[in-house]
């Protein structure tokens, strides 16, 4: 298996944890992620323009060389995804490709790792490489952008995968009914208030469930969650205490990795607990 | 921001039609006023006007309400109205729309800082790295400092590098940044 790989900028700053994650679980399930050459930012939600946005994905569109295009990303993903659609239109696609010197021929299919994992893979093949299976609860947070506005593996509203992916791994979803609701991040810069607001009402919930961890998809959920846990406790005066993993830490803890293999010593929430639960070395 | 009477000589025919001509646009006069968008919104007890207030406004032309409400700024593109509205509307989609529009318009706030900030650093290096983004924008935002802590914290575990990310080679970069006046051209 083998994919172009769109990284997305959070990689190499706040979610080195999860890059490490990714190289080790999908290097030791042989699925081959080759990194698109220069690539550039998608855009996220905080270049205003519309079409200056779909201009920048078209360009990361248009290096995939054949291959589809993962990305580890819930932003990254929606972007791509929103200016595929956009893109089949062809008057705007002939204008967008003006600007660029590779031009967007329309075929490239953006995919979300969980969607390599859950579909291309198959939770099969990624329980045959199960070694600790994790006897633990955990909530699946899959947050906005996975599912929402465009995406054709999971439903919008009430989506799955994350939740079967977490079960092929020996542990148990728990039943979390703000799957979907949204963490805050996008406004924590400009609106921090409001932000931590929103991440406290999931934290909340999520301690509710008596789960051993929160498990997400997203740099920036992690970034709210884990990184921002701190602020939410002590602005709102709660204890939460709740670690925050990335599905493919989550996948590399069942498949036998160690734990710094995975990048879990670099959250902010420590996850020694996590660890000592499912039987890893610390 | 307090809510002023609505009166006849606010509305503005031309800025309905502007919205109306949009990708999103078309459907918005047969908003309903159900207010399934505002039901879904994880943040519309904090807006001026919830989305489905917001819709209305559009639909009535109260263009400088609307370009200055914080709706569309509060709004986190999180797309759980979009999914939901029986009519289509697609509200997340319009607040995205709103927001150049009142940028060009002359609004601002500390979102459009944020975003100026962010444009400018993807336009020269393609990519964006955390730090420089939250250094340049703490210029304008002196209340940034107390995330110092924060940062600290966050350097602590390697996850705020000081170097800046960039693309070796950004030269289309300027072309497509120009994409939103180009396609405002054709309109």
């Amino acid at each position: 298996m083998k994919y172009s790989y769109y990284p997305g900028c959070a990689q190499h700053g706040t979610a080195v944890d999860y890059r490490i994650s990714v190289g080790a679980v999908f290097g030791r399930l042989g699925i081959d992620l080759e990194e698109v050459k220069n690539w550039n930012c998608c855009g996220a939600l905080h270049v205003p323009d519309r079409t200056v946005k779909t201009g920048l994905c078209a360009r990361t569109l248009a290096s995939a060389r054949g291959l589809d295009m993962a990305t580890p990303c819930n932003l990254c993903y929606s972007n791509l995804m929103r200016a595929r659609v956009a893109l089949q239109d062809s008057a705007l696609r002939t204008m967008v490709n003006e600007a660029l010197i590779e031009k967007y021929d329309g075929n490239t299919k953006p995919k979300h790792l969980l969607e390599v994992i859950v579909k291309d893979l198959g939770l099969a093949k990624l329980t045959e490489q199960v070694k600790r299976p994790l006897k633990i609860k955990a909530v699946p947070y899959y947050g906005c952008l996975l599912t929402r506005p465009e995406n054709d593996f999971d439903s919008p509203q009430n989506p799955k995968s994350l939740d079967e992916l977490i079960l092929s791994l020996g542990a148990e979803p728990v039943k979390y009914y703000y799957k979907t609701k949204c963490c805050g991040g996008p406004i924590l810069l400009t609106d921090e208030d409001i932000a931590l607001g929103l991440a406290k009402e999931l934290l909340v919930m999520a301690k509710e469930t008596g789960a051993d961890c929160i498990v997400v998809t997203c740099p920036m959920c992690h970034l709210q969650l884990d990184a921002k846990q701190k602020a939410v406790e002590s602005k709102f005066n709660i204890r939460i205490d709740l670690s925050v993993i990335y599905f493919t830490q989550l996948m590399g803890l069942a498949m036998g990795f160690d734990p710094k293999e995975l990048g879990l010593s670099q959250h902010l929430v420590p996850t020694h607990k996590l660890i000592a639960k499912i039987g890893g070395r610390q | 921001m307090k809510k002023e009477p609505i009166i006849p000589e606010s509305r503005d025919p031309a800025f309905i039609e502007q919205v109306i001509k949009t990708p999103v646009g078309e459907k918005i006069p047969t908003c309903m006023q159900c207010g399934i968008c505002a039901g879904s919104c994880p943040v519309s007890q904090e807006m001026d006007y919830s989305p489905r207030e917001l819709v209305r406004m559009v639909q009535l032309g109260l263009k400088k309400e609307v370009l200055s409400s914080s709706t569309i700024w509060i709004c986190t593109t999180c797309f759980s109205c979009s999914v939901r509205c029986p009519r289509g509307i697609h509200p997340t989609e319009l607040m995205e729309t709103l927001k150049p529009i009142a940028i060009a318009e002359g609004i601002k706030n500390r979102n459009v800082k944020f975003d100026n900030v962010f444009s400018d650093v993807i336009k020269t290096n393609g990519r964006a790295s955390e730090f420089l983004l939250i250094s340049k924008y703490s210029l304008t935002e002196p209340g940034m400092i107390k995330q110092l802590p924060f940062g600290l914290s966050m350097m602590v575990k390697g996850k705020l590098p000081l170097s800046i990310q960039r693309m070796e080679n950004t030269r289309e970069l300027e072309a497509i940044f120009n994409l939103g006046e180009k396609s405002r051209e054709k309109k």
